[in-house]
């Protein structure tokens, strides 16, 4: 069926709809990301949706640096991320976590528990980058399924352990470390 | 038989509905946005966002629980498009005594199946989204149900080709004003959209669906739109004989009134449940009541 | 009432919205990539310890060094080149090597894409006019190259 792909994957690029992460960020990052939604730079004219619950997003937008704290509650709504999915590192921090380099209270960067799909530089990174970033994990996304990896990437594959892959979203399940 | 099953397949039925619902899915988004001063989505936006949930993968549900979780959106969308199907839009299109009745309960099923859902989920923030829609539902339906008894017992019929038929009286217009009053809190629009309140609750009622059941729950909610708006619009648009302008009448009447619930959207903030309450329970329930006791004394006068 | 007038100028006053690839313009001091200018570099190493996110790496060898900088690490702060540019006045010069665009970084798909690195050959250093020069003028500093003329006015 390949005009039922070809559609497909044109709906995944038409209709990216995101769920925002904070892991530990400054929240810099995190007011660009919601400013990318206001009138000037206008998220909404590619069909992006700021959603409310990772099970309807298909690209995770992390930011900050991964404090120890939020190592877990990242690879769980990773996990709770429906496939396919993408993930957009926004700012510096998840990249290579910026000027907090060797701290104690962090856990490395993003690309040490997930597997990051697109960068998106700044400290913070403009609204329009922030799009641009968007789209580009949207065409990935698109182009993923026009020709499918040969590998399966999750969590298994990044580091060999991961959270349970039916954790519900309660609060009681987000476990924090002390 | 056929004319029931080309009026729930066809028109208003699945056929003409599902582009409808994605149509004035798509004009609320897009009037919204132009009066934020933004450009909206693009056209096709609803229908990609269709295409794109069908395409994801599903968490896996277990036991009697997850069948449930699985039924209910579909229950929704089959009671929102029968209840499309029922709408009197062509003239002489059948019908039987008592269908208002009918499209009544068939309009009150997607609201209960997504309390349902929200507490099969097993997630506290479906509980509490669930909650919230019950809250809501049992707010604005006595004003609902007591506006369209008024229409009907006015008019002194239960079916719906027979009210549509009739010329409006101004009993009519209180009842469809009343029932425009409903209609933000039916479709979970501002002021009334607080089991979609997502910076405190998540997603609500929908926070563990995905994929294709999403999509599900998303076109349930198109064709409520769908279904609501038109009651609306076969009470209140006068009797044409020719199908395809009345057709065409029908067709605008939901556009006009679509635009009047999306700048309403846009003009007001999220009211807290207790106000909500308040405003269903304390100012238009008063105005209800008036409707039903005149036109039940004006039945027995008569 | 106002909300309704405001509602009603959006729809026809059209949008405020910069419609995407497009982008709005920065503003004029916009902090950007680091620019180095292997030309005018002579080997400091200011930048580096200025750098707030160690995005600059500096290491010295024999007659050349190697110069390195990854925008996935940098803050934008821009201390990097306020640092050339005060050392290159201290040393009279009028041209440095860093300076920063005024555009936003461009996205990138693989951690470390965007690291480059320059190897600089240590230039020899600038020779002082020598003795034969021309008579210095009236208002030579100190260390003054000294001349066979006595300079007037000026005892040393």
């Amino acid at each position: 069926m390949k005009l039922w792909k070809k559609l497909m994957c044109n709906a995944r690029r038409r209709s990216p709809w995101l769920f925002h992460m904070n892991s530990g960020s400054c929240n810099g990052c995190d007011i660009e990301l919601v400013a990318s939604l206001t009138p000037r730079y206008d998220a909404e004219q590619l069909g992006v949706r700021l959603e409310g619950s990772p099970r309807h997003a298909d690209i995770l937008c992390i930011t900050g640096p991964v404090t120890h704290n939020a190592v877990n509650a990242i690879k769980t709504v990773y996990d709770q991320v429906c496939g396919p999915k993408a993930v957009v590192a926004i700012g510096s921090c998840p990249a290579t976590t910026n000027v907090f380099i060797d701290s104690r209270t962090l856990d490395g960067p993003l690309t040490k528990h997930i597997h990051v799909d697109v960068f998106v530089p700044g400290c913070p990174p403009r609204p329009d980058a922030i799009i641009q970033g968007v789209a580009k994990a949207a065409e990935i996304l698109a182009e993923r399924g026009m020709n499918p990896p040969k590998t399966e990437l999750s969590i298994a594959a990044v580091n060999g352990a991961g959270a349970p892959a039916d954790g519900s979203l309660s609060a009681g399940n987000l476990e924090v470390q002390p | 038989m056929t004319t029931a099953l080309a009026r729930l397949l066809i028109f208003p039925g699945l056929l003409f509905a599902v582009p409808a619902a994605w149509f004035f899915l798509w004009v609320e988004r897009k009037a919204v946005a132009l009066m934020q001063g933004r450009v909206g989505p693009p056209f096709m936006q609803p229908f990609w966002d269709f295409i794109k949930l069908l395409g994801k993968t599903t968490p896996p549900r277990n036991g009697v629980g997850g069948l449930l979780m699985r039924a209910w959106p579909l229950i929704a969308v089959a009671s929102a498009a029968g209840a499309v199907g029922l709408l009197p839009v062509l003239p002489a299109s059948g019908g039987f005594e008592g269908d208002l009745i009918l499209l009544l309960a068939l309009l009150e099923l997607p609201s209960m199946c997504i309390i349902a859902a929200g507490f099969s989920s097993g997630s506290i923030f479906g509980e509490i989204g669930s909650a919230r829609e019950a809250v809501l539902s049992v707010a604005y339906n006595v004003v609902f149900l007591l506006a369209i008894l008024s229409i009907a017992a006015s008019q002194h019929t239960f079916s719906l080709e027979a009210l549509a038929a009739l010329p409006a009286t101004p009993m009519r217009w209180l009842g469809v004003l009343a029932l425009l009053v409903c209609l933000p809190a039916k479709l979970h629009l501002n002021p009334f959209s607080l089991p979609n309140a997502e910076q405190e609750i998540y997603s609500g009622p929908m926070t563990e669906y995905a994929g294709p059941e999403l999509a599900m729950w998303e076109l349930s909610h198109g064709l409520e739109w769908v279904a609501a708006t038109g009651l609306v619009a076969t009470l209140a648009a006068p009797y044409i004989a020719t199908w395809w302008l009345a057709a065409l009448v029908f067709v605008a009447l939901m556009f006009v009134i679509v635009l009047g619930l999306s700048t309403l959207a846009s003009a007001t903030a999220r009211l807290a449940i207790d106000t909500t309450v308040r405003f269903y329970w304390q100012c238009t329930l008063i105005f209800a009541v008036l409707a039903i006791s005149s036109a039940l004394f004006m039945r027995f006068r008569s | 009432m106002s909300i309704l007038t405001m509602l009603w100028k959006n729809l026809w006053g059209g949008n405020r919205t910069t419609m995407f690839p497009a982008r709005p313009a920065v503003s004029k001091g916009y902090r950007g990539l680091v620019k180095f200018d292997p030309e005018f570099c002579g080997g400091c190493a200011i930048c580096k310890f200025r750098c707030t996110a160690r995005a600059i790496e500096f290491k010295a060898g024999k007659g050349e060094f190697v110069w390195s900088y990854d925008p996935g690490q940098c803050t934008f702060c821009g201390r990097c080149v306020e640092g050339c540019i005060e050392h290159a006045h201290k040393e009279g010069r009028t041209e440095y090597a860093l300076s920063q665009e005024s555009a936003p970084p461009p996205i990138y798909l693989t951690l470390g894409e965007l690291k480059h690195s320059y190897t600089v050959k240590r230039k020899p250093p600038v020779a002082k006019p020598a003795a034969a020069a021309v008579k210095p003028p009236a208002a030579a500093p100190a260390d003054a190259p000294q001349s066979p003329n006595p300079v007037p006015g000026d005892a040393q």
